[in-house]
């Protein structure tokens, strides 16, 4: 496997509950991101290509699921979470270390880099990604 | 409907590993309602073999494909391109679209990545239940429209056990005791009397058991 | 009332005398000396014994064997017949074979599903169900033929029992169901074993209002509990069994080595009370793998 040098994370966000930061968010990381009008279109395909295109580890950023605007986005987002971390487990990379979502109403940047920042130390007890 | 579910993906890799290039074939009709092989489950299919592979070191070449029915020429030659290209087709549809895909291209080895289960209809958002066994001999108007052939676990014809306890079976608490079902629909529909005589031993030679079975329609043959 | 069959169980019946009858589970294996040894157990003390068939679908000697080899030794077995195993092709071949070495009683039931079983991965038979089991063991005894309308050359002329759940549901139809399998052709009926009389009573009493007692020989189930921990495993895992409340309770009031004593004394009360049923012909003492405790039951009974 090739040499990295920073983890790569993917950011999949709800645009109800977060705004993309104009900074870089963290150093030591490479975040990309990709936003959704609701978190209801997160759907296993796109979680999945993000790792065959080098994450490490994927976080999905929603509104709390009682106020989701179009009602159910942050209920189907967990089930979608749900089912992709079965699959990477199958797959034999730890759906718990990888995959995760986080419900927030308007988050800040800095709840967001501690979240980042677990992730990655999560990250050092696993292999890298394939 | 058919349901099925999707095979475990270690037994996939299993199945597929002499292989280098292969398409995944899905199906845009009973196992795309029952989330197994439509085309959204075909592209999670091959990313997630992508995956697996490269975390393996392996390489191998996938294609993906969904036709509307694999059950059916019309719409199984539209796959024959892609199919020529393969080694070997991995078909996430039911057991007869595999099997028909495999008497059309009798070369390509055509692989199944589903477990095909039962004749039924999704009774609730995410939940499917089997109602029909084809047995070939319909008696679903004496037992108002519930079947026992089916859905008692014993195929009584004049049940129920004495394991039915609380409208449950046996079996499962989960599983409603389908003779407690027919005993209260026949009450409500005012024709207990179905259930007043004997009724005879099935005749299971209209079923599987009276062996694979074929409909011929010569009014239909030109 | 019928013509005899040849059954010393149907004899003693008709004879008017509260007959019991008790229970005999083959071995898991090929040895008859389990049987020998449990039969010995049960000379003279009972009517007849059961000889279970497969009992919750655990692999063992088969019934048909197992009733032979009491035959063979004087004794009277009530051969159980499930149709969870045998299509009608098998049962209708064991039956005539069953009588044809002496077997005189036969009891149809349903059999309980494989899954509970020793080898669930099995295909079950289910080709016709316990009433049509009844009818075919009536149809070949009293019209000579078989299934298919074929002449036997030998009627067996079996003695036909059935079971009854009194404490299964739904409730109010069990005495339609109880009427369907006397129509089929049951003779006699052995019923589940019994915890909750009053629930039995009621049952009892609607059978009777039914004009089925006359129709068919009732003998009541019972099974002496060991222990209140048996009282609740029966309770919570074996299908079609109600255990009150206030009789796990009883059990629980005594230190644990005092329970048998104290199932022993239930299980003879309930005696006392079935010997005095209207409707009530017998009782079936179904002591799991404790045959050794029948004698003293029925001793119990006979004072």
């Amino acid at each position: 496997m090739a040499e990295k040098n920073s983890p790569e994370i993917t950011i999949f966000y709800c645009i109800n509950s977060f705004k993309q930061p104009e900074e870089p968010l963290l150093e030591g990381c490479n975040i990309k991101y990709i936003k959704m009008p609701c978190s209801s279109m997160t759907k296993d395909v796109y979680l999945l290509r993000a790792f065959e295109a080098g994450a490490d580890a994927v976080l999905v950023l929603a509104c709390p699921e009682e106020n989701c605007r179009y009602a159910e986005g942050g209920k189907r987002a967990r089930k979608r979470i749900q089912w992709v971390r079965a699959i990477l487990d199958q797959i034999g990379m730890d759906g718990q270390k990888r995959l995760f979502i986080y419900n927030t109403a308007a988050a800040g940047e800095k709840a967001v880099k501690g979240i980042i920042k677990d992730i990655l130390s999560g990250l050092k007890h696993i292999k890298e990604s394939p | 409907m058919i349901t099925g579910e999707q095979k475990p993906l270690q037994e996939i890799l299993g199945i597929i590993r002499p292989y280098k290039n292969l398409l995944i074939l899905g199906c845009g009709t009973c196992v795309k309602t029952c989330f197994a092989g439509g085309e959204d489950e075909v592209a999670v299919m091959a990313s997630a073999v992508r995956l697996a592979y490269k975390k393996d070191g392996r390489k191998i070449d996938i294609r993906e494909l969904t036709i509307e029915r694999q059950c059916e020429n019309e719409f199984i030659q539209e796959s024959a391109g892609e199919a020529a290209r393969s080694d070997a087709v991995l078909s996430l549809a039911c057991g007869a679209g595999v099997q028909a895909m495999a008497k059309r291209f009798k070369d390509i080895p055509i692989l199944p990545g589903v477990n095909t289960t039962f004749i039924g209809i999704q009774e609730t958002e995410g939940i499917f239940t089997e109602e029909c066994s084809g047995c070939g001999d319909c008696e679903l108007a004496v037992f108002g429209g519930i079947c026992p052939v089916t859905r008692c676990a014993k195929r009584l014809m004049n049940g129920p056990c004495g394991g039915s306890q609380d409208g449950k079976c046996e079996i499962d608490p989960g599983t409603d005791c389908a003779w407690a079902q027919i005993i209260d629909r026949l009450a409500r529909l005012g024709q207990m009397d179905n259930l007043k005589k004997i009724i005879p031993p099935k005749n299971w030679n209209t079923s599987l058991s009276g062996g694979p079975r074929k409909l011929v329609r010569e009014d239909h043959m030109i | 009332m019928k013509d005899l069959t040849l059954s010393r169980l149907h004899q003693a019946l008709s004879q008017k005398r509260f007959a019991v009858t008790a229970e005999c589970g083959p071995p898991r294996g090929a040895n008859r000396e389990v049987i020998a040894k449990k039969l010995e157990l049960l000379r003279d003390v009972v009517d007849a014994v059961n000889v279970t068939d497969n009992q919750t679908a655990i692999v063992r000697m088969s019934s048909i064997a197992a009733s032979a080899q009491l035959v063979e030794a004087g004794l009277e077995p009530v051969m159980q017949m499930v149709v969870r195993d045998r299509n009608r092709i098998a049962i209708q071949s064991d039956i005539m074979g069953a009588y044809a070495l002496g077997v005189r009683n036969i009891l149809c039931l349903t059999g309980d599903h494989q899954k509970f079983g020793s080898q669930p991965d099995a295909a079950n038979v289910f080709d016709i169900d316990s009433i049509n089991l009844i009818k075919t063991v009536r149809d070949m005894r009293d019209e000579g033929k078989d299934m298919s309308g074929y002449e036997l050359d030998v009627a067996p002329r079996m003695f036909i029992g059935a079971a009854a759940n009194p404490f299964a549901d739904p409730f109010e139809y069990r005495i339609l169901r109880l009427a369907k399998k006397i129509e089929a052709g049951a003779d006699f009926i052995q019923t589940q074993c019994i915890y909750n009389m009053d629930r039995f009573r009621e049952w009892m009493k609607r059978a009777v209002d039914a004009g089925l007692a006359d129709k068919v020989y009732i003998l009541a189930g019972v099974t002496p509990l060991k222990s209140s921990g048996m009282a609740r495993y029966m309770n919570n895992n074996v299908a079609g069994i109600d255990v009150p409340e206030d009789i796990i309770n009883r059990l629980d009031s005594f230190p644990k080595e005092k329970q048998v004593e104290e199932g022993l004394k239930m299980c003879m009360e309930d005696i006392s009370v079935l010997r005095e049923m209207e409707g009530v012909s017998g009782i079936h003492i179904m002591a799991i793998e404790w045959e050794a405790i029948v004698e003293r039951i029925v001793k119990g009974i006979r004072t």
